[in-house]
C-alpha cells in the first residue's frame, strides 16, 4: 500500500485582520517575507499519513478544524505551519455547491466542474450521461443551479465526484443534505468505491456514517489531534467526551427521587456512570439495573436496544420472562439480563433501563447510555439472524 | 493542456457573463465605445474645434479611434480583473485551482472584445472613405500583443493588491482617468508645450498610441526610440505582476 497523504506538524493560523488599517500592515510583512505574527491558530501540529486504500473519518465538535485540515489537503489553503503532501488525484466535495455558479444550467457548472478537475471535452462528454443519470434530478439539470433544492445540489456535487474516480475522495458532512435514498445511494457507491481500493476522509457528525465506512479515524479538538485510530475506539472516546461535557454542563440534578420507582444504576458489562461502552461482536453484553422502589413494591424492570438513531432494536421486560426481581443489600431491586454470544451488528447503539410499576402498566424512570459494538461485518441491518445455508439443488423433502 | 481547457472555460463564462440579459448581447462591445466616440467626438470637433496638427493630417474622428479603442481595452481589462478575485472569493474558497487564471479570463474577454470592435470600426471608417491602412492591420493587431502582456501585468498587480486594500478600487477610476489624459490619446505629442513633450514617454501607453497611429494612419513616425523600453516594460510588469502574485496567493484565502 503506496503513501497517499503524508503530513507533518501541519499547521493553520488566520490573519486577525478587522480594520483595514491591520490589512496594509498585513500586506507590509507578507511582501517583506516575514510571518504574521497577530493570528488565530485553527489548527496545531498535526501529523497524519494516509495510505492508500484506507479510510478515515474525522471526528470532532464545530470549529475544532475539520475542514480547515480538509481544505489544507485538497491544497485549497495554503499552510502557515509544516507541509502535506498528496500523491494522487484528489476528489473533494467540501461544502454545499462548491464551485457552482447560481446563474449557469447544472450543465454548464458540471462542465466547469470537470474542466476544473482537469478533464477536457471529450472525456466530459463521455461521462455526462452517466453524472446525469446519478444525480437523478430530471429536467432540472438544465435550469440554472439557484433554483435547485440543497438536496439537488449535493446530488450534482457528488455525481461529479463519483465520475472522476480520484484516488482520495474528500467529503466534508454534505451528505447530511441528501434524502434517503439519495444518502443509501452514495454510501453504496462509497463502499464499492473503497472495496475498489479508493482512498475516504469523511468529516462526519454521524457516528453511524463514520462507522459504517471507515476503519480508522480521527478526532481533532480545538485544532489538535486528541486520538487517532480504530474507529469504533475514536468514536466512542469522543462520544464519551461529549456526554462528560454534557454533564458538567448540566450537573445532573440529582433530585429525581421522589420517584415511586427510579432507577438508581445502570451496568453495562460491570461499569457503572454514564459512559459508553464497547463491546466486541459476537462477545457477551451484560446488562444490571437497580431500582428503588419509595413504597417497597417490586417493580418490573425493562431492558431496551435501539440504534443510535433511535430505531428499536429490542426490548424485554423481567414480567414478560416471569422472572422474580431480587432486593441488594441496600433494599435496591436488581435485575441483570445477559446477552451471550451478541447479535447486534457492529455500529452504535443505545441501551435503556426502564423501571415501571408492579404492574408493568405505567413507566416511572429510565436510563439511557451508548453502546458501540466493535467488529467487521459485511451483513446489513442490525442483528444477526441465526440462519444456515442450505446445500445448493435446494432439495427439499 | 488541462490548464488551457480550463483558461477557455473561465473566459467564455467571463464573455457570456457580460453581456447575459442585454438585449443586443454582444453588440454592446461595439456600442459602447461608439457612444463614448460620439460624445468626444462632438465635445473635441463640435465644440472645441479640434484639429489634428500637421499638413496632411487625418480627420479628429479617425485620429482618435486609433487610439481610443485600445485605450478602452486597457482600462476595461484593468477595471474588470481588480476586483476578480474579491468577486471569486467563493470559489477559491473551495475549490483549488490555479488563480492567475481568474485574472486572465477577465483580462483575455475584454481584449478579445475590443480587439474585434476595434477591427469592425476601422473597416468602417475605410469604408467611409478615411485614409485608413486596412491592410496594415495584422501589424497593427501584433501590437495588441506586448500592450496585452503589459496589461496583464498590471491586472495581477491589482487584483493581488486588491485583495489587501480595498480602497484600490475606489483609487482605480482616478487613476485610469490621469493616466487616459497623460498619454496621447485626444491629442497629437505636437499640441503640447516643448518642455511637457518628454514626460509623454514616462506613460507606458504613448507609445502604442504613437505607433498604432503611425502604423494606421501613416501619422507620425514609428516610435522607434521607445520600441526597446515599451517590450521591455511590458516584460518586467508581466514579471513583477507574476512574482507578486505568487508571494501574495497562498494569503488570499485568509484575506477575502
Amino acid at each position: 500500500m503506496s503513501l497517499l497523504i503524508e503530513a507533518s506538524g501541519l499547521g493553520k493560523a488566520y490573519p486577525k485582520a478587522h480594520r483595514s488599517a491591520d490589512r496594509l500592515r498585513a500586506l507590509g510583512r507578507l511582501l517583506r517575507g516575514r510571518e504574521d505574527t497577530d493570528s488565530q491558530c485553527v489548527l496545531r501540529d498535526v501529523d497524519l499519513t494516509i495510505r492508500r486504500g484506507e479510510s478515515v473519518a474525522i471526528v470532532g465538535e464545530n470549529g475544532a478544524g475539520k475542514s480547515t485540515l480538509l481544505k489544507l489537503i485538497t491544497g485549497v489553503l495554503t499552510p502557515t505551519a509544516g507541509q502535506v503532501r498528496v500523491f494522487g488525484k484528489v476528489g473533494a466535495l467540501l461544502e454545499l455547491g462548491a464551485g457552482f455558479h447560481p446563474e449557469y444550467s447544472g450543465r454548464d457548472n458540471v462542465a466547469m466542474a470537470a474542466a476544473l478537475h482537469g478533464l477536457d471535452a471529450d472525456a466530459l462528454a463521455r461521462r455526462l450521461p452517466e453524472i446525469i443519470a446519478f444525480a437523478d434530478i430530471g429536467d432540472y439539470i438544465d435550469e440554472p443551479v439557484k433554483h435547485y433544492s440543497s438536496g439537488m445540489v449535493v446530488r450534482l456535487g457528488f455525481a461529479i465526484i463519483a465520475s472522476l474516480k480520484p484516488d482520495l475522495l474528500i467529503t466534508d458532512e454534505v451528505l447530511a443534505v441528501g434524502d434517503e435514498s439519495f444518502q443509501k445511494k452514495c454510501v453504496r457507491w462509497m463502499e464499492t468505491y473503497l472495496a475498489d481500493g479508493g482512498t475516504l476522509l469523511l468529516v462526519s457528525h454521524s457516528m453511524y456514517h463514520a462507522q459504517k465506512l471507515c476503519r480508522h479515524a480521527l478526532w481533532l479538538s480545538h485544532g489538535e489531534v486528541m486520538q487517532f485510530g480504530d474507529v469504533f475506539e475514536v468514536t466512542q472516546a469522543y462520544l464519551a467526551w461529549h456526554e462528560r461535557k454534557q454533564a458538567k454542563a448540566a450537573e445532573r440534578p440529582e433530585t429525581k427521587s421522589g420517584l415511586e420507582f427510579e432507577v438508581d444504576e445502570f451496568q453495562i458489562n460491570g461499569v457503572g456512570g454514564n459512559l459508553a461502552e464497547v463491546v466486541s461482536f459476537g462477545e457477551t453484553l451484560r446488562l444490571r439495573a437497580a431500582v428503588r422502589s419509595r413504597e417497597g413494591r417490586p417493580p418490573v424492570i425493562m431492558f431496551g436496544i435501539v440504534r443510535a438513531d433511535g430505531t428499536p432494536v429490542y426490548g424485554v421486560s423481567s414480567e414478560m420472562d416471569a422472572i422474580e426481581i431480587r432486593c441488594d443489600a441496600e433494599g435496591r431491586f436488581v435485575a441483570e439480563v445477559e446477552f451471550e454470544n451478541l447479535s447486534l451488528l457492529p455500529g452504535s447503539y443505545n441501551l435503556r433501563a426502564h423501571a415501571m410499576d408492579s404492574e408493568g402498566v405505567r413507566l416511572f424512570d429510565s436510563e439511557e447510555r451508548g453502546l458501540s459494538v466493535r467488529g467487521a461485518s459485511r451483513e446489513f441491518g442490525m442483528v444477526r439472524l441465526a440462519h444456515r445455508w442450505l446445500p445448493s439443488g435446494g432439495d427439499r423433502d | 493542456m488541462s490548464r488551457m481547457t480550463l483558461a477557455s472555460h473561465f473566459i467564455r463564462r467571463e464573455l457570456r457573463e457580460r453581456y447575459r440579459g442585454s438585449f443586443t448581447g454582444f453588440g454592446w462591445a461595439l456600442l459602447q465605445p461608439l457612444l463614448q466616440l460620439a460624445i468626444y467626438a462632438f465635445v473635441f470637433v463640435q465644440i472645441f474645434k479640434a484639429r489634428v496638427p500637421g499638413a496632411g493630417a487625418p480627420g479628429y474622428v479617425a485620429f482618435l479611434v486609433v487610439a481610443m479603442w485600445p485605450w478602452v481595452a486597457f482600462s476595461d481589462a484593468v477595471v474588470r480583473s481588480t476586483t476578480a478575485l474579491q468577486d471569486n472569493a467563493a470559489l477559491i474558497g473551495k475549490v483549488a485551482l490555479p488563480r492567475e487564471i481568474l485574472v486572465l479570463a477577465p483580462c483575455s474577454a475584454s481584449f478579445l472584445l475590443h480587439a474585434c470592435g476595434y477591427v469592425a470600426i476601422l473597416v468602417v471608417l475605410a469604408i467611409a472613405g478615411q485614409d485608413v491602412h486596412i491592410a496594415r492591420l495584422p501589424l497593427a493587431l501584433l501590437m495588441y500583443l506586448p500592450m496585452f502582456a503589459y496589461t496583464f501585468g498590471v491586472a495581477l498587480i491589482f487584483a493581488s493588491l486588491q485583495v489587501f486594500v480595498r480602497d484600490l478600487v475606489q483609487m482605480l477610476g482616478q487613476l485610469l482617468t490621469l493616466m487616459m489624459f497623460a498619454a496621447p490619446i485626444f491629442y497629437d505629442r505636437a499640441n503640447l508645450p516643448e518642455r511637457f513633450r518628454g514626460y509623454l514617454d514616462l506613460n507606458p501607453f504613448s507609445f502604442y498610441v504613437e505607433s498604432l497611429r503611425s502604423i494606421l494612419l501613416d501619422y507620425g513616425d514609428f516610435p522607434w526610440r521607445m520600441f526597446g523600453v515599451a517590450m521591455l516594460t511590458a516584460l518586467l510588469t508581466l514579471g513583477f505582476g507574476h512574482w507578486l502574485f505568487r508571494r501574495l496567493d497562498p494569503h488570499f484565502e485568509d484575506f477575502l
